[in-house]
């Protein structure tokens, strides 16, 4: 059978449930592709191609000896560089951890492991998740299977890529301010930052902890749902998970009410953007979804912050690399201090710097009320306002991102143009809801549009049911053949 | 407003070249006029979420990670330790 790579999550399952094929043959055919294709996508840091081979013949012997297997069990998948392989290079993109090989696993990936699934390599991405095009990535910059002169997206550049360009069904991103859904938007594909505290952190590097989460990316609500529901659940090692039960979704929006905030349909958002997200809306009205008007007063403030908060975590978090115990380590080593500083100042990249300086400002003495205390008032005020707006429905619609695909190197020198994008994704982190990205058509250069649905904390199942009927509605999402 | 970046960058153990002290200076001073975009509001009283008690695991003696595992990603070492410039003469 040819084009097995092409196939996706849910078809590579019946296959093998069926006996049809066997997961050596899909790992071979996906190896292949990527091979031929990733020479020009860049989506991979590093290939697990040997390993990935081994486990493909363990899935295969499990079920040719009728062991009950998951779902997942033989089916490939990629991880973004910032969750940790043991023996397996995890470099979070960045200089600083470009020789690192942890000695253990995330909890996603252990449960992956567990299920049988097949770890294919880890997947190209921004510098310790800090970007919003894959541009800051100290590697390699992914190309957007769209338009490979395009950004595909970030941070989870890699994994969005590789997802879009059909090298692999499934992807694990990470989100913390949009990091999953808006290279999911710009690539076309499915990704859901799901409700903070939904999946263990364990294992992941952290950026801003209080935001980040790990999420599935797929071509389908199927497959993203598949990817979710093996990674979802409490784990000891992350004291900020939570029991999860897993809900299955359904098709039908007949009788939900979706609301739509204005303040997500003002002028920063493209007219072609906005006019796919209103037809989208209106397909999910025909479907019976009851459409009102909700409004989510501080918006406006919200990129506010998102950044100082992020920031501000990231300057303690990123202190621990400091040339001593692991990772890079600075030329000058005259004396302690000058080892940390060489070690910091060569090992991470400008953007990453920038972050951590904007962190350390708003943490300083005398800023601090300022900024990180204002920031962290203004963000229970925000939860607060999306509390209230899901009173009055099941979940909010909003544009995703305020513009398709960008071209590589157009807003790479001005940051302040390149945060300003994050707009629509990030106040879902403040306030710890999940949100989904659902592609929706393309613009007039044939890049994919996409909008967010959000809801309740812990409400997946509902995000996934209204992706899932328009998905059906609309007949399926565009596939780029690549 | 005219921002400090020596200070902040000797705060945060970092070292900017020369060259590029007037770039990060702009870039860092346009991110703070973006971020400065707030309302007003009251930060009297406690960041502390009520309603988010984590539970603390208990306290018991587990295996951890062998030492040479746990070296084998330090840029230098020594007799299984890890070294580092001299701190006391």
């Amino acid at each position: 059978m040819d084009k097995l790579y092409s196939l996706t999550a849910a078809q590579m399952k019946d296959l093998l449930d069926r006996k049809e094929v066997t997961s050596v043959e899909i790992t071979k055919s996906v190896i292949d592709r990527i091979e031929k294709t990733d020479g020009e996508i860049q989506a991979y840091t590093s290939y697990n191609f040997d390993q990935a081979l081994q486990q493909a013949a363990a899935a295969d012997e499990k079920r040719a000896k009728g062991e009950t297997v998951s779902e997942l069990a033989g089916i490939p998948v990629a991880v973004k560089d910032n969750m940790c392989t043991k023996n397996l290079r995890t470099t979070a993109g960045s200089k600083m951890l470009g020789n690192f090989v942890p000695p253990y696993n995330a909890t996603v990936v252990e449960k992956l492991i567990a299920d049988g699934a097949v770890i294919i390599g880890k997947t190209t991405m921004d510098e310790f998740a800090m970007g919003s095009s894959g541009e800051n990535s100290a590697f390699q910059v992914a190309r957007n299977p769209w338009d490979t002169t395009r950004v595909p997206g970030g941070s989870s550049s890699g994994s969005a890529a590789t997802v879009a360009a059909s090298q692999v069904p499934l992807a694990l991103g990470s989100d913390t301010g949009g990091s999953i859904r808006q290279p999911a938007c710009l690539t076309g594909i499915v990704g859901m930052k799901p409700t903070y505290g939904a999946v263990s952190r364990y294992g992941l590097i952290a950026y801003g902890s209080s935001l980040d989460q790990i999420g599935p990316m797929a071509r389908t609500v199927d497959d993203a749902a598949m990817l979710f529901k093996a990674i979802c659940g409490k784990d000891k090692m992350d004291a900020t998970s939570k029991d999860y039960t897993y809900t299955p979704y359904g098709d039908s929006v007949k009788g939900m009410k979706l609301g739509l905030p204005k303040e997500y349909f003002g002028e920063g958002i493209s007219a072609e953007v906005k006019e796919r997200i209103y037809q989208a809306v209106e397909v999910l009205k025909a479907q019976g979804a009851e459409i009102v008007e909700v409004s989510l007063p501080s918006t406006d403030y919200a990129l506010s912050a998102y950044y100082i908060i992020a920031c501000a975590e990231a300057s303690s978090n990123l202190g621990r690399y400091d040339g001593v115990k692991y990772g890079f380590t600075g030329s000058d080593r005259s004396s302690l201090e000058n080892l940390y500083v060489s070690s910091r100042s060569e090992g991470f990249g400008e953007e990453v710097q920038r972050r951590i300086l904007l962190g350390t400002y708003v943490l300083s003495s005398g800023f601090y009320d300022a900024y990180y205390k204002k920031a962290k008032v203004l963000q229970k005020v925000i939860a607060k306002e999306f509390d209230d707006a899901l009173k009055l429905c099941d979940a909010i619609i909003t544009p995703l991102n305020p513009t398709t695909a960008f071209k590589i190197g157009e807003k790479s020198n001005d940051p302040v143009a390149m945060w300003a994008g994050d707009i629509c994704t990030v106040t879902l982190n403040i306030a710890g809801l999940p949100g989904i990205n659902v592609p929706c058509g393309f613009d007039s250069n044939n890049m994919p549009i996409g909008f967010q649905v959000l809801g309740r904390k812990f409400s997946e199942s509902t995000l996934l049911t209204i992706a899932k009927c328009y998905e059906n509605t609309v007949g399926g999402f565009a596939v780029k053949e690549f | 407003m005219e921002i400090d970046i020596m200070r902040l960058a000797k705060l945060a153990k970092l070292s900017i070249p020369e060259e590029k002290v007037e770039e990060f200076r702009k870039k860092m001073e346009d991110i703070i006029q973006m971020v400065e975009k707030l309302p007003d509001l009251d930060t009297q009283g406690s960041l502390v979420d009520p309603t988010n008690t984590m539970e603390l695991r208990k306290d018991e003696v587990q295996p951890s990670f062998p030492r040479d595992e746990m070296l084998q990603n330090a840029p230098y070492t020594a007799a299984g330790c890890i070294l580092i410039p001299k701190v006391v003469d």
